[in-house]
């Protein structure tokens, strides 16, 4: 009894359990966050994300994208919409990937976007709001020769899609 | 009745009460962190010219004025002016190994003060020019730097000078079309 008693007036001694936590130095740091959040916070409604294996080049261009068709040349392949279309070996065509008659020509790419735009003008033909304007996105690493980025840009055009916009990185002004 | 002073002085010491910022703090923070993008990606207008189009206005304009630019590695930049049916050129050399970016921007500088009312510009890179010195070569000829202020052109419909920073922002791959 006399252990318990001793406990009692041992906690009626000590200050009351609530207590105040210091909260000052962690809206400072919330403060900073929100302001480095907000300046680097996007409008664009498009976003895109440079693909794993690739390193596009950096523009002073102030452009924001458009939800158009996305291609993409990396070191490795060319993508449409994310699925490959064709290897590449450290960004050099396979000859069997080029036609014979016109070495700009890869049919596999022209097969796969000729898909896209019979699809994307169907489409436009059922739905009056949409229109197929042959617009596409073409990311490709910066250290791609232009002898690559011609064929792409070729065979697209061949496919309807002639109005290309090539990706890059903003550095600003 | 009257206060004493260390009273007042008590008074005016409080606690501002931080807790409800901080709550619209940390609703704020993971929403801007979902949107926030820390790399921006932009887009540079490169429409290729048809051929039959380019075949048409070739033969519309058979005595406007085009401007071509030609990049490659061994020689640096070639620029080819063709007017009324004849063509001069003027040669940008390598810096070194290097493309020379600087003289190639001032260059543009001085013909779009020539020819004040072109925008349009041919660009035809050699096959091995790699798409990071293809950009790097579009800016330089796409617009002035802050620091340059403005060139001026006569407006098409009202005939007055308009000032503007743009150089030759209507950039083409010339050489897709050919095949």
């Amino acid at each position: 009894m006399a252990r318990r008693g001793g406990f009692r007036k041992y906690m009626d001694k000590r200050s009351p359990s609530t207590f105040k936590i210091q909260i000052t130095s962690m809206v400072d740091m919330f403060v900073i966050l929100l302001v480095f959040l907000l300046k680097s916070y996007s409008t664009s409604p498009v976003q895109i994300t440079p693909g794993k294996d690739m390193t596009l080049p950096a523009s002073t261009s102030i452009k924001d994208p458009t939800d158009v068709l996305k291609l993409m040349v990396s070191k490795t392949g060319i993508f449409v919409d994310d699925k490959k279309i064709v290897d590449l070996k450290e960004g050099s065509l396979d000859v069997k990937d080029v036609e014979a008659n016109d070495t700009q020509f890869i049919r596999a790419l022209y097969t796969e976007l000729d898909q896209q735009a019979t699809k994307s003008r169907d489409i436009a033909s059922k739905n009056e709001t949409v229109e197929f304007d042959g617009k596409v996105i073409m990311q490709a690493d910066k250290d791609l020769p232009y002898d690559i980025l011609r064929k792409v840009m070729y065979t697209s055009m061949m496919a309807g899609y002639s109005d290309v916009k090539i990706a890059v990185l903003s550095k600003g002004q | 009745m009257k206060r004493k002073f260390s009273q007042r002085t008590e008074d005016s010491t409080f606690d501002l009460n931080l807790a409800p910022m901080l709550d619209i703090i940390v609703s704020i923070v993971p929403m801007l962190l979902l949107s926030v993008a820390f790399v921006q990606v932009t887009v540079i207008d490169t429409p290729v010219p048809q051929a039959v189009e380019k075949a048409i206005a070739k033969q519309d304009n058979k005595d406007a004025t085009q401007i071509l630019l030609h990049v490659s590695k061994k020689e640096g930049f070639r620029f080819t002016i063709t007017e009324k049916g004849s063509s001069k050129d003027i040669v940008v050399p390598l810096k070194g190994t290097d493309l020379d970016l600087d003289k190639l921007h001032a260059e543009s500088i001085a013909l779009k003060k020539a020819y004040p009312d072109i925008f349009r510009l041919e660009l035809n890179p050699d096959e091995s020019i790699p798409l990071d010195n293809i950009v790097a070569v579009m800016d330089a000829i796409r617009q002035l730097r802050p620091t340059e202020g403005k060139l001026t052109f006569n407006d098409v419909e009202s005939g007055k000078p308009v000032e503007t920073n743009l150089i030759f922002p209507d950039i083409v791959f010339g050489n897709v079309a050919g095949g």
